[in-house]
């Protein structure tokens, strides 16, 4: 702190040194913490910093005790301590319990990336229209565009839940029955568009930040107005894309209502992660350490993403949030 | 023969793409819109306007098609008095329902509760994440990791801290007097569970909002402040809470659209019928009575309220920026 190190401060820090006094330790903290302010308010802040770290990580770290505790034992899960140690429950969620875990996975990875590549290219185009084109109808359709973002997925569920059980002769070829329900298109159409306007407006700040000059230059060069953006402005707006792609990949693998909601819940029709770990909450019993398990294993994609990415999270969600 | 059919490849790619090139901007940009315009209208504005409509017929729970005849606002009607046949009441003015499995009321106060609490904790996140220490980046790491979680991961949490077999928090919350015997299982409780599970999840996205915020804020104001003797705490109070009002305001409005909607932390927890919340409304109407026109009613009310919470925000907003300038 500067203020420590100004002359006059430390002159009076000086004076303010009591005479011995036969005082307890709380008494003597708390005049110290009277006669220099800025020590306390230093100190309230390791406190507040430790409070929260505690807070937000604690929740995780017993989780982890639940799934190490033996099924058996399971009555005897600590505040801190497990009440057992059982390693081997995180391979005995995948081969175990009838519950086919890896399949449910497979399922949400391919729900989350086929959603973030359709994302990331709709939002690409739409991105560009925004940023850096002129046209009649613009804020209109921009206002359109944020105001998807504020309804409830539970006001389109209804008339989109009728759309995917209706029979269409065109999709035979591809679907069993002809109809969109039990298959991962169910989830990835619904929860692309919800999560779309988030990457347009990430998007849309960082492509309207490329010099017009280079986009006329790839113009001058021969390429065609499309190949300028996917060769030109998306590739030098590369954190922007990834931005926008780790935020999609996330909230779509983190997404309940749609993804819970438009398969049956079995893992052979595209059931995502979701089924899998309340699969484990059975009919008679309640498999509580490979549910713990179960949510560990599920999580790390995510946090790992967190880790690695976090600088991007940051600032995607700061810019899609504050963008009016 | 494989580099003919490239050829013609090329050619048949080249032709709308040189076609492209020839319109004019606007035409472009209306082109180019067209894709995620078709998927809004897929998933959102068409729904709408089709929940809407099916929201005027009445409900046909033994025929083959879930929709009967023309009725009118009659659901409207019945929802607002508490007289509707789903298994939750959306309001009842007689106030003969319980508040709290009152759909309205449960979800607005879900929401108002956990946006103060979210909005009181993010703020102070965000003050130690605005403070230059070693190690803030793993600080910030931990901080923001909740955000990320599953909902469904955040939900098993919660629901094994507060299971009676293995929880450890149903005891302690007993030994102080808060909870019943069994909390998963009783609205209030419930409703609190769900509501700190919220608030353990969500605080990160308001203190990485009013981060931004903050260090958008002119660091020289602090300087002056400082060298006028100003108080940490009459920094915070003359020069932080006035200029991040706008940004905060803005936080909240994201923050109370997304509380409005809370479905999945209640599905996997307590379930929808402990704390009926409007989206739970609506898939309990749908899936279990199959009152699918009743459902929609629901779903476009919910739709109706956000919509105004909306309009309560901008109203704020454009009055804290014109008291600004």
């Amino acid at each position: 702190m500067s203020d420590s190190e100004h002359p006059d401060l430390a002159a009076q820090e000086q004076m303010d040194e009591e005479p011995e006094l036969d005082r307890g330790v709380v008494e003597a903290w708390a005049a110290r913490m009277i006669s220099n302010p800025d020590r306390a308010y230093k100190s309230a802040f390791y406190v507040a910093t430790i409070f929260f770290l505690v807070t937000t990580l604690f929740p995780f770290y017993w989780l982890l005790m639940v799934a190490l505790t033996p099924s058996n034992d399971l009555n005897q899960v600590g505040v801190l301590t497990p009440g057992g140690f059982n390693p081997g429950v995180f391979v005995d969620v995948f081969l175990e319990y009838g519950v086919p875990f890896q399949r449910f996975l497979f399922n949400s990875f391919l729900i989350a990336v086929v959603s973030t590549v359709l994302v990331l290219f709709v939002a690409s185009l739409a991105g560009y229209v925004f940023g850096r084109l002129q046209f009649r109808g613009k804020n209109v359709m921009l206002l359109a565009v944020l105001v998807v973002s504020f309804f409830p997925p539970a006001a389109f569920f209804v008339p989109l839940n009728r759309l995917f059980n209706t029979n269409f002769d065109v999709l035979r070829p591809l679907m069993a029955d002809g109809s969109l329900y039990n298959t991962p298109y169910a989830i990835i159409i619904p929860v692309s568009a919800l999560y779309l306007p988030l990457s347009i407006f990430i998007l849309m700040t960082f492509y309207s930040q490329i010099p017009d000059g280079l986009e006329d230059a790839a113009r001058v060069e021969g390429t065609t107005r499309i190949g300028a953006l996917f060769r030109v402005i998306a590739p030098l707006s590369a954190p922007g894309v990834a931005t926008a792609g780790v935020l999609t990949f996330i909230t779509v693998y983190n997404e309940y209502f749609f993804s819970s909601l438009m398969t049956s819940g079995a893992a052979k029709d595209w059931g995502p992660m979701l089924e899998g770990i309340l699969a484990f909450r059975g009919q008679y019993e309640v498999l509580f350490n490979v549910m713990g398990a179960a949510s560990i294993i599920a999580v790390l994609p995510v946090a790992i993403l967190v880790i690695v990415a976090q600088d991007k999270i940051v600032s995607g969600l700061t810019q899609g949030g504050l963008k009016e | 023969m494989s580099t003919d059919t490239d050829r013609t490849n090329a050619r048949l790619l080249a032709r709308p793409l040189n076609w492209l090139e020839t319109r004019s901007d606007a035409v472009f940009a209306y082109l180019l819109l067209g894709p995620a315009f078709l998927l809004l209208a897929v998933v959102a504005f068409f729904p709408l306007i089709q929940t809407f409509r099916f929201s005027l017929r009445a409900d046909a729970i033994l025929s083959a098609d879930p929709f009967g005849e023309f009725i009118g606002f009659e659901h409207y009607v019945e929802l607002l008095t508490g007289e509707t046949l789903l298994p939750q009441q959306f309001l009842d003015p007689s106030f003969q329902t319980p508040i709290l499995q009152q759909a309205l009321f449960a979800t607005l106060a879900f929401a108002i509760l956990s946006v103060l609490l979210e909005t009181a904790i993010g703020f102070g996140q965000a003050l130690i994440l605005d403070q230059d220490f070693r190690g803030r980046r793993w600080v910030r790491v931990a901080i923001i990791i909740p955000y990320a979680i599953p909902i469904v991961i955040q939900a098993m949490i919660f629901y094994l801290m507060f299971s009676t077999r293995v929880g450890f928090a149903t005891e302690f919350m007993q030994s102080i007097g808060v909870f019943g015997s069994n909390p998963l299982s009783t609205t209030t409780d419930s409703f609190l569970i769900v509501l700190v599970a919220d608030v353990w999840k969500t605080s990160a996205f308001m203190a990485l909002l009013i981060l931004a915020g903050l260090q958008s804020i002119d660091r020289q104001l602090y300087d002056v402040a400082k060298v006028t003797g100003a108080s940490p705490w009459q920094r915070f109070k003359y020069i932080t809470l006035p200029l991040i009002s706008g940004p905060l305001l803005v936080a909240m409005l994201f923050r109370t659209m997304d509380a409005m909607r809370i479905y999945g932390l209640i599905d996997a927890t307590a379930g929808c019928q402990t704390v009926p919340s409007m989206s739970c409304l609506v898939v309990t109407a749908f899936n279990e009575t199959r009152r699918w026109a009743s459902a929609s009613a629901v779903a476009f009310l919910t739709a109706v309220v956000i919509s105004v919470l909306v309009l309560l925000y901008l109203l704020g907003l454009r009055d804290s920026e014109s008291g600004l300038t």
